[in-house]
């Protein structure tokens, strides 16, 4: 199994994201040697308890839950719970399950799409990221796969020379903003060195985390 | 969707174990319920989560002898008992099912599982489970189906059953049966039979 580290655009104080830095990350991948491979999605649901108003007591029941279906695994689901550090894979017949147990009830969901491109043993993936209740663009991210090694140890020294390089090139488009790798403490979700699908599944997490937060200050300062 | 009906027998001899399934049914909000079982059979214990829906209901429901209800399993990773447990839900009991399972292919892909089932008397102690009817296991026959093809498989079902009725009385889950007085007669008649009569 390749390593990923998963990226997303942080846009500079006083800017948000559109669709021409879309654009323009895009050409990076292609600037840089990239082929254009096909296109890529995944969705993330975030999912709240079903109370009723009796039962809200505090503590007794998560405030979210996340569920994640990644494009290299069709067949399977990942629910994460980020206070108590659980991620867990299901088929994916499990969203079914939690469709008929009616104990939790999807909120809102992001969609990251876009095309992956091919770099030697590199695999890159751009993607925009739109929610289900807007078309507006949320935010970019970009998923850097390094084919060979499956360790993440081994593995981290080549992933961050090629994100040097990757970032060298997003610089010189003079962008108002950069990518950003706030790497989640995975060892407390349990997951080792060896990487895994919920590996990925916990970046997104993170990912989605630092998306709304960043919204939220942009909310603010506006 | 699946096809479903259970019985007793009374155990005569040592069963050696061929799989034994801790299930642990969840309660959650909004009074819903889920199974987690835990296939202990191999040194890598596997989880299913299981959802087990309301029943065909109705006139038609009435007059056949095999109940059929909707059904949906999803294999799932060993903490999702821990994922349950952080959603809010609540254990309501555990069981260990220790037997057999066995695979039937008549007009309907069948499994027939004879089971002792037993209760833990401490939280996940399987080893220390003791047996809730001591000599007598439980016999489920089920099959899955769909919306589509379940009367052929109902018809398959309870085909099957007549085949069966030497040795058990098969009825829907929740109608008591009670043994077949002459099934170990007809046991023993069916094992001196050479091997010859296969079902």
């Amino acid at each position: 199994m390749p390593t990923k580290w998963v990226l997303h655009w942080h846009p500079n104080p006083g800017s948000t994201v559109n669709s021409q830095i879309l654009n323009e990350v895009s050409q990076c991948a292609e600037a840089i040697n990239g082929v254009k491979d096909g296109r890529w999605k995944a969705t993330l649901t975030l999912l709240k308890p079903n109370l009723r108003e009796d039962q809200s007591q505090p503590g007794e029941y998560p405030r979210e839950l996340l569920g994640i279906s990644l494009p290299e695994q069709p067949n399977k689901y990942y629910f994460i719970l980020r206070g108590p550090r659980i991620v867990t894979e299901a088929d994916s017949s499990i969203q079914v399950i939690m469709e008929k147990l009616q104990s939790y009830k999807s909120r809102i969901a992001l969609y990251f799409e876009g095309y992956q491109y091919q770099l030697g043993d590199f695999q890159l993936r751009v993607g925009k990221v739109v929610s289900s209740h807007s078309e507006n663009l949320r935010g970019i991210v970009l998923e850097v796969e390094y084919l060979p090694i499956s360790s993440m140890e081994k593995a981290s020294q080549v992933l961050g020379e090629f994100v040097d390089i990757w970032q060298e090139a997003v610089l010189k488009r003079s962008l108002p903003g950069s990518f950003m790798h706030n790497e989640p403490n995975l060892s407390e979700y349990g997951l080792g060195d060896n990487y895994t699908p919920q590996h990925t599944a916990v970046q997104y997490a993170y990912v989605m985390a630092q998306l709304f937060a960043s919204q939220s200050t942009q909310a603010v300062r506006n | 969707m699946e096809c479903v009906v259970q019985g007793i027998i009374e155990t005569q001899l040592d069963v050696p174990v061929l799989r034994k399934v801790h299930a642990v049914p969840f309660v959650g909000p909004v009074a819903s319920e889920v199974r987690l079982l835990c296939d202990l059979e191999h040194s890598e214990p596997t989880w299913t989560v299981k959802h087990i829906g309301g029943a065909m209901r109705g006139a038609g429901a009435d007059q056949i002898s095999v109940l059929v209800r909707s059904m949906i399993e999803s294999k799932a990773s060993k903490n999702v008992l821990r994922l349950f447990y952080g959603l809010g839900y609540k254990l309501e009991n555990e069981l260990l099912r220790v037997g057999f399972a066995f695979h039937f292919q008549r007009g309907a892909q069948i499994t027939v599982t004879v089971s002792s089932i037993n209760k833990m008397l401490k939280l996940h102690a399987t080893d220390e489970a003791v047996p809730v009817t001591p000599g007598i296991q439980l016999v489920e026959v089920t099959a899955p189906a769909t919306p589509e093809n379940y009367s052929e498989v109902v018809a398959a079902v309870s085909s099957f059953c007549e085949y069966l009725a030497p040795l058990l009385h098969l009825s829907k889950p929740g109608i008591s049966t009670g043994v077949v007085p002459t099934a170990a007669a007809a046991a023993a008649s069916l094992m001196s039979d050479g091997g010859g009569t296969t079902l």
